[in-house]
C-alpha cells in the first residue's frame, strides 16, 4: 500500500511538472542522467568498420545518420527509390 | 529517491545476477508461450551450461576493442532464400552479425534462425562435436584424425575388396556448398558407385522429376522477388511464413499492392493466417484439389487457349479426363472443398494473372509425389502462367544450398548438371575432370553397374537388410558414409534402426552429428566413427538459392575445435582411398584444381579452381558464367540490383573494374557461354518476352520433336524475343549449327573443339555463343508436357496414400501395383494399401497425421536445437490436436500423449489442443530427436554434443510409403492414434 | 530532436522470432530473459490470428520510471528509457507498473533471492562507459552510440517491427499503410478516435 501511494506520489510529481515536452525529458548535465553516469551516442565516434558517419559530439548529425540508418527497414527504399 | 538506497552505487555485485538464470516469463498461451512454460526443468538445466549474462562472450568481449576488425559477407545456411549477413570478425573470433540492408534477395531481414547465425561462432557453450570419436565397447572414445583416417580407409579397403564398390553408399548434404557438393559427387564416381544421394531425395526429387520432364528443368521458374510481380499467389503445399519467412517480405509487400493470396491447406498455418483466402484441404487429396480446380478452369472456359495451342503439348488429353473424373462431387469425396469454394479459388486464380503456384514439402512427400506437383505445373500451364515474370511454379527449396547439391551435388542417377549417368556423360565427364575413363569404368564393379542408378537415400536401411537376391546390385549395403544429414528426416524410424544394427562401418561426417550418433549407439557397440566437420561459416564457397541465383560466401573463420571443412575431408580421404589425384585432376602434367593451404597448413582444394572446373563442365543448365570473379564481384555490390527484377541498373566494381550492367544477381543459371560473354543469367525461366541474351527463353526440347504424329516443337511465332527462328526448333548441335550456315560463325578454336558435339558437350561453348548470337536457346524451343507419357501415370492421376482414412476411396482411387525394382529395390505399394484396408487400420487409427517445419528449427534440428537462442523458443515437440480430438480422448492442453501408428511405433509429445487443425488432422513437427519411444537418448550421445533440446522424432512413426519415380518417401499423410500417456 | 520509438505492423509479423534470436545474439542475454516477445491472439484460429512483437516501448512518460523506489531509471535525451543495474533492487515494482510486462527478471534462486531487474535497452547500452565490455556485460550492446539502430528492428523478416526516431518510423508505416489501405486499426484507431476509415490515418508514432 505504501509503496503503491509513494508510486502514485511520484506519478503525481510528474503529471504536475509535465506540462510541456521538456520535463519530461531529462536535461543532460555533467555526464549525468538523472545522477545516473552515461554518455549521449553522438559522443563517441563513429566505428572504424561499417558505413555509419556523423561528427563526434554533432548531435544533429548522428541523428541524419540513424534517420539514413532506418531507411533500412523501408523496403519501399529499396525497392522504389534505388 | 524517497526510499533509502543501498548504501552505495556498486552495492550488488552482478553474481547476483548470475546465481539465478533460468526463468520464463511468459504471459501469453500461444504455442510457443505453452511449450516453453511447460520446459522449465529443461530450461535450468540447459541455463546451467550457460555463462551467466555478465560473462557471455567474455572471449569475444576481451578481444573486443583491441585488434583487427574484418567484416566477411556470408549467407544463411538454414533455408534457400539465401539473405545475406555480414560477419564482423575480430581478431579471428566472430564478435558480431550485422544485417545487410543492400541484398536485393532479403533486405537485411532475418527469420529466427538467420539472425542467431553467430552462435556458430561461440566456442564456451557449443554442442558440436569437437573431435574424431568412435564407438568402442559402446562408448564413444575420442579419437585423432589419423587414426579415424587409418581405421576408415582399412575398413572402407576392405570392404570393396570383399563386396566391391556397391557395398558403399555416400549420402552426402544439401548443406555442402556447391564446390563440395560437386566434389563428393566426384568422389563417389572415383571410388566407383552410384550410391550416393543427399537430402533432395526427400526433399523435392519429385519435383525435379516431374517438373524437368514437365518443361525442362526442374526448379523454381522465377524468383522470391518476382512475387511482387504478381497477381495472384497460390500456396499449395507451403508453409512459407514458418519454413521460408523472409520470402514473406516479398509475398506480404506483393499482397499489399493487390496481389491475392490464397492458401489450401490441411492446417490454417501462419501463413494462411496472412492469407486473402483459406481452403482447408484433406492431406493427400492434392491431385484430386488441382484438377478441381482445373475442372471449373475448363468449365467456365478460362484456359488461355492460345498459349496452349503454341507452347503446351497434351492439354486435350487432360481435359477430356479432368472433365470426366474430377467432377465437384467427386472432388469433395476426395479432398473435401465444397464446390462453391472451388469454384470461388479457380475463380481468384483465373482473374488474377500472372500467378504463381506455390509449393514446398506439401505436395512433394507422397506416393504420388511425382503426379501432385505435375498436376500443379498443368494448373499454370492452363492458366498460361508458366513463362512471364509474375507468374510460373515457385518451387520453395528447403536447404541454404539444396538447389546446387542437386544441380552438380552427388545424386545416385546424374553427373553434375543433370548429365545422366549414360556411357556418353562418363566421357564428357572424364575429359573435364582431367582422368582417365577406362581408369574410371575400372572402379566401378561394371560397366552395367556404372549406368544404373543408385540407391536413394529414402531407402539405404532397406538396401542393408533387403534380401539379397531382391537387390540388383550383387552386395547389400556395408558401410555408409553419413556426410551432413540426419537420420530422423527419413521415414520409418524403427526399421532404420534394425538396419543401423546390420550395419559393418558408419562413419558420420557433421558438426552436429549426435542424433546418427545416438542412434549408432543404441543400435551397436563398434563399427561407428564420428569426423567434426566445420560449418560454412568456416568456408569459402558458392551457394545456390531457391531462385538459383548464386552467392559466394567468405570465410567467415577458422574451423573452431578439431573440425575441418568438408573438400579437406574428402581430399585427404581420397588420399587413403588412392584417388586424391583424379579428385583434383592431376594428370600428365596438369591440375585441374589447386590445393592450398587449409587449417593446419594441410592440403585442401581450391573453391576457386573448383567452380572454375565446373564452369568448364555444366553447360547443360548453365552453371558455365559464373566464374568467382563475377559471383564475388555480385557480392559486392548488391546495391545496383533492382528488388524487383534483379537486374543491375548499371555500376561497376571498384575492385576488379568488372561492369555489372544488365547482370541479374547471382547470375541465376542457367547462364550461358562462357564468362567472357556475359550471359547475364536468367531470372525468369522460359520467358519469351525477353532476348535470350537477356535472360529470355522458352520450353525445352528434351523429348523429341514430335510424339505419335503430334508436334512436340512451339508453334510458329511463339520463341523467345529476337530469335531468328521463329519457329520451334529442336536443341541445338554441330550438325544444325552447319545446316543453319552459323558453323563459321565459330572461331577456329571453337569449331575444333565443337566437332562432333553439341550443345552440352562442346567445351569451347562456341555452339551455345554462336546460336545465342543468333537470338536462339541452345536447348531449342518445344512445348511443355501435359502428359509425361514416360512416367507411370502421364496424366497425373489422384491414388489414395497408403494408409487411407476412407477404404472407400482406396476402392475408387487404389494406388499402384508392387514393383520389383526401382532404384536397385523392390518397393511396395498395392499390398500395404490392401493389408492396411483389411487390417482395418482406419479404424484403429483415425486420425491422418502430417508433419511440416517450424520457423525455430531447421530439418532434423540438431543444429538449430543446439543453439540456445532457438532452443529456448521451443523446447517440446508436440502434436497439435484439435480441440474435439482432444476432448473426445479426455486429453488437456500441455499433456504428454502417445502417438500410435501402424508402424508399431508409439512416440511421446506434448497435446497442444488448437483449431489449426481440423478434427480428421493431427501435426507434428520434424525437428525433433533424441527420444526414442518415450525414453531420453542423452546417454547414448558423444559427452557434451547432445543437443539443448531434444524430443521424440516424428519420423520415429512414419509409414511405409514411397514415390514410385523418384523414391520420395511418404511422410505428410499417414494414420494414428492419439492417447493420454 | 529524435525520439526513440518502436513500432510493430501486425499485418506483416507472421511470429517467425527474428526479433527475438536478434536480440538474443546482439545483446547475449541469457536462457530466460526475453527483452522482447512475441505474442499471438487467437493461435490457429481461422481469420482471428494475429502477432505482434512486444518489448520495453520506452514510454515518454514511464510508469517504471514513475514507481521505482530507487530511482534508477532514467530516461535518454533521445527518449529511451534505461535503468542502472548498480542501483536497481530488484523489487519488481516496476514490473507492476509496465502495461506491457517488459522487465524481465532472472528466477529465483535457491534462497529466495530476486535478480536485478533487466529489459530492452533499444541497443542503447546503459550508465557505463559507451561501447565499452563494462557496458556491454550489464546492458547489453550500444548500437544507437555506432549510429545504428536496434538489432531487433533491423533485422525482422518482413520489416513489421520498426524502430527509430518516431518521425522517421512513422512515415516509414504511413506510406505502407496508405499504399495498402490498412493497418492502423489493428491498433484500436477507432476505438481511440471513433470510427472512420480505417488506414485514413497512421497513428501518431513521432509525437507523444
Amino acid at each position: 500500500m505504501r509503496r503503491a501511494a509513494l508510486g502514485a506520489a511520484i506519478l503525481a510529481a510528474f503529471f504536475l511538472s509535465g506540462c510541456g515536452e521538456a520535463p519530461q525529458v531529462t536535461v543532460y548535465k555533467q555526464g549525468k542522467y538523472q545522477g545516473k553516469p552515461d554518455t549521449q551516442p553522438w559522443s563517441n565516434a563513429p566505428l572504424a568498420y561499417g558505413d555509419a558517419t556523423w561528427n563526434k559530439g554533432d548531435r544533429a548529425s548522428w541523428e541524419t545518420q540513424i534517420n539514413k540508418r532506418a531507411m533500412g527497414q523501408n523496403e519501399d527504399n529499396r525497392i522504389y527509390r534505388q | 529517491m524517497l526510499l533509502t538506497r543501498k548504501s552505495s552505487g556498486q552495492a550488488v555485485p552482478q553474481a547476483r545476477l548470475a546465481r539465478g538464470l533460468a526463468g520464463v516469463l511468459a504471459k501469453t498461451m500461444d504455442r510457443r508461450a505453452f511449450l516453453k512454460r511447460s520446459g522449465v526443468t529443461l530450461g535450468a538445466g540447459a541455463a546451467a551450461a550457460q555463462l551467466p549474462f555478465a560473462m557471455i562472450g567474455e572471449a569475444q568481449a576481451q578481444a573486443a576493442g583491441a585488434g583487427k576488425v574484418e567484416v566477411k559477407r556470408t549467407v544463411c545456411t538454414h533455408c534457400s532464400v539465401g539473405c545475406a549477413i555480414d560477419a564482423v570478425v575480430e581478431n579471428g573470433v566472430w564478435v558480431r552479425q550485422e544485417p545487410v540492408f543492400d541484398s536485393p534477395l532479403n533486405l537485411g531481414a532475418h527469420c529466427a534462425k538467420g539472425a542467431s547465425v553467430r552462435e556458430h561462432g561461440i566456442t564456451h557453450d557449443s554442442h558440436r562435436l569437437k573431435s574424431p570419436m568412435k564407438l568402442e565397447g559402446g562408448k564413444w572414445v575420442k579419437v585423432t584424425w589419423d587414426q579415424a583416417y587409418e581405421d576408415i580407409s582399412k575398413r572402407l579397403l576392405a570392404i570393396k575388396k570383399e563386396s566391391g564398390p556397391d557395398a558403399l553408399m555416400i549420402i552426402g548434404s544439401s548443406k555442402h556448398n556447391n564446390e563440395q557438393s560437386y566434389l563428393l559427387c566426384k568422389w563417389a564416381r572415383l571410388w566407383g558407385t552410384n550410391n550416393t544421394d543427399h537430402q533432395a531425395r526427400i526433399c523435392h526429387s519429385t519435383t525435379v522429376a516431374g517438373i524437368a520432364n514437365t518443361w525442362g528443368y526442374g526448379a523454381m521458374t522465377n524468383s522470391y522477388n518476382d512475387e511482387q510481380n504478381s497477381k495472384c499467389l497460390l500456396f499449395f503445399g507451403s508453409n512459407a511464413a514458418e519454413a521460408h519467412p523472409v520470402s514473406m517480405l516479398h509475398t506480404l509487400h506483393a499482397k499489399e499492392n493487390g496481389c491475392k493470396v490464397i492458401v489450401a491447406d490441411p492446417r490454417y498455418t501462419r501463413t494462411a493466417a496472412k492469407a486473402d483466402k483459406y481452403v482447408r484441404v484433406r492431406s493427400g487429396s492434392d491431385v484430386a484439389f488441382l484438377f478441381g480446380l482445373l475442372h471449373h478452369v475448363f468449365k467456365n472456359g478460362w484456359e488461355d487457349k492460345k498459349y496452349i495451342h503454341d507452347r503446351v503439348y497434351g492439354m486435350d488429353k487432360v481435359k477430356e479426363e479432368v472433365m470426366a473424373k474430377y467432377t465437384p462431387a467427386a472432388v469433395q469425396e476426395v479432398t473435401g472443398v465444397p464446390e462453391q469454394e472451388m469454384y470461388e479459388t479457380a475463380k481468384m486464380l483465373a482473374e488474377n494473372r500472372p500467378g504463381f503456384i506455390i509449393w514446398a514439402m506439401g505436395q512433394t512427400q507422397h506416393t504420388n509425389g511425382n503426379a501432385i506437383v505435375r498436376a500443379s505445373a498443368v494448373l499454370m500451364l492452363a492458366l498460361g502462367n508458366v513463362g512471364r515474370p509474375g507468374g510460373g511454379a515457385n518451387i520453395y527449396r528447403g536447404h541454404d544450398n539444396v538447389q546446387g547439391a542437386t544441380d552438380i551435388g552427388p545424386n545416385p542417377d546424374s553427373l553434375p548438371g543433370y548429365y545422366g549417368i549414360a556411357p556418353g556423360s562418363f566421357a564428357h565427364w572424364a575429359k573435364v575432370w582431367n582422368i582417365d575413363l577406362d581408369w574410371l569404368k575400372k572402379q566401378y564393379a561394371s560397366e552395367a553397374m556404372m549406368t544404373k542408378p543408385g540407391i536413394t537415400v529414402s531407402r539405404w536401411y532397406d538396401a542393408i537388410v533387403e534380401k539379397n537376391e531382391n537387390i540388383d546390385q550383387d552386395p547389400n549395403l556395408r558401410a555408409v558414409l553419413f556426410w551432413g544429414h540426419a537420420p530422423n528426416s527419413q521415414s520409418r524410424g524403427l526399421d532404420m534402426l534394425e538396419a543401423m544394427k546390420k550395419l559393418e562401418l558408419m562413419v558420420v561426417i557433421d558438426p552436429y552429428p549426435s542424433a546418427t550418433a545416438a542412434m549408432m549407439a543404441m543400435a551397436k557397440k563398434e563399427g561407428c566413427y564420428l569426423l567434426p566437420a566445420a560449418t560454412q561459416f568456416e568456408c569459402a564457397g558458392s551457394v545456390t538459392a531457391s531462385n538459383r541465383s548464386i552467392q559466394w560466401r567468405e570465410k567467415v573463420i577458422e574451423p573452431l575445435f578439431e573440425a575441418r571443412n568438408d573438400h579437406m575431408i574428402m581430399y585427404q580421404l581420397a588420399q587413403k582411398l588412392g584417388f586424391a589425384d583424379q579428385l583434383v585432376g592431376k594428370r600428365d602434367g596438369k591440375q585441374n584444381i589447386e590445393l592450398v593451404k587449409g587449417k593446419g597448413g594441410m592440403d585442401e582444394p581450391s573453391m576457386e579452381s573448383t567452380l572454375r572446373e565446373v564452369n568448364r563442365g555444366v553447360w547443360t543448365i548453365g552453371y558455365t558464367g559464373q566464374s568467382p570473379e563475377r559471383l564475388k564481384a555480385h557480392m559486392r555490390n548488391m546495391h545496383v540490383f533492382d528488388v524487383k527484377t534483379l537486374r543491375a541498373k548499371g555500376g561497376k566494381d571498384k575492385e576488379t573494374g568488372y561492369d555489372l550492367t544488365g547482370d541479374y544477381f547471382g547470375l541465376p543459371w542457367p547462364c550461358f557461354g562462357t564468362a567472357e560473354i556475359k550471359h547475364p543469367g536468367s531470372p525468369n525461366l522460359y520467358d519469351t518476352s525477353r532476348h535470350v541474351m537477356d535472360g529470355g527463353g522458352n520450353f525445352r526440347a528434351n523429348f523429341g520433336v514430335e510424339k505419335d504424329g503430334v508436334n512436340l516443337l512451339a508453334e510458329d511465332g511463339s520463341h523467345s524475343k529476337g530469335a531468328e527462328i521463329t519457329t520451334g526448333y529442336p536443341e541445338f548441335d554441330h550438325v544444325l549449327v552447319k545446316k543453319l550456315g552459323w558453323w563459321d560463325d565459330l572461331t577456329e578454336a571453337e569449331k575444333a573443339a565443337a566437332e562432333g558435339k553439341n550443345w552440352k558437350t562442346d567445351l569451347s561453348g562456341g555452339i551455345q555463343r554462336v546460336v545465342m548470337k543468333h537470338g536462339c536457346h541452345p536447348f531449342g524451343n518445344a512445348k511443355a508436357r501435359a502428359v509425361v507419357w514416360n512416367f507411370p501415370d502421364g496424366i497425373p492421376l489422384h491414388r489414395e496414400p497408403l494408409y487411407s482414412p476412407k477404404p472407400e476411396l482406396v476402392a475408387k482411387w487404389p494406388t499402384h501395383a508392387d514393383q520389383k525394382v526401382r532404384w536397385r529395390l523392390p518397393v511396395l505399394f498395392k499390398s500395404v494399401q490392401d493389408k492396411a484396408v483389411a487390417d482395418k487400420a482406419h479404424e484403429k487409427f483415425p486420425l491422418i497425421l502430417t508433419s511440416g517445419r517450424l520457423v525455430e528449427f531447421e530439418g532434423g534440428g540438431e543444429e538449430t536445437r543446439s543453439n540456445p537462442w532457438l532452443a529456448e523458443l521451443m523446447q517440446d515437440n508436440f502434436v497439435e490436436l484439435n480441440p474435439k480430438t482432444a476432448a473426445d480422448r479426455g486429453i488437456r492442453h500441455g499433456e504428454f500423449v502417445w502417438v500410435s501408428t501402424p508402424s508399431g511405433a508409439k512416440i511421446k509429445v506434448k497435446a497442444l489442443v488448437t483449431e489449426r487443425v481440423g478434427a480428421d488432422h493431427v501435426f507434428i513437427p520434424f525437428h525433433f530427436s533424441g527420444w526414442w519411444q518415450g525414453q531420453d537418448m542423452l546417454g547414448y550421445y558423444p559427452e557434451g554434443a547432445a543437443p539443448i533440446v531434444r524430443g521424440e522424432a516424428v519420423n520415429t512413426a512414419t509409414t511405409y510409403g514411397y514415390d514410385i519415380v523418384t523414391m520420395m518417401q511418404e511422410t505428410k499423410t499417414t494414420l494414428c492414434q492419439v492417447a493420454k500417456a | 530532436m529524435a525520439r526513440m520509438k518502436f513500432l510493430c505492423d501486425a499485418e506483416r509479423c507472421i511470429e517467425c522470432n527474428g526479433c527475438v534470436t536478434a536480440c538474443k545474439n546482439e545483446n547475449e542475454v541469457p536462457w530466460g530473459v526475453n527483452r522482447r516477445r512475441v505474442v499471438t491472439i487467437n493461435d490457429g484460429v481461422v481469420g482471428a490470428e494475429k502477432s505482434i512483437s512486444v518489448a520495453c516501448m520506452h514510454c515518454s512518460d514511464a510508469p517504471c520510471m514513475a514507481v521505482c523506489p530507487v530511482d534508477c531509471f532514467y530516461k535518454t535525451a533521445d527518449g529511451v528509457v534505461l535503468h542502472d543495474k548498480d542501483l536497481c533492487i530488484g523489487c519488481g515494482y516496476c514490473f507492476y507498473a509496465c502495461p506491457f510486462g517488459a522487465p524481465q527478471f532472472p528466477q529465483a534462486g535457491a534462497f529466495g533471492l530476486r535478480g536485478k531487474m533487466d529489459k530492452c535497452t533499444f541497443c542503447a547500452g546503459g550508465p557505463e562507459a559507451d561501447r565499452t565490455d563494462a557496458e556491454f556485460k550489464k546492458y547489453g550492446r550500444n548500437r544507437l552510440a555506432e549510429g545504428k539502430l536496434p538489432a531487433c528492428a533491423e533485422m525482422c523478416s518482413t520489416k513489421a517491427l520498426l524502430g527509430g526516431d518516431g518521425d522517421v518510423i512513422a512515415d516509414i508505416y504511413r506510406e505502407r499503410v496508405l499504399r495498402r489501405g490498412k493497418g492502423s486499426e489493428v491498433w484500436g484507431w477507432g476505438t481511440a478516435y471513433g470510427p472512420g476509415k480505417a488506414g485514413a490515418q497512421p497513428p501518431a508514432g513521432g509525437k507523444s
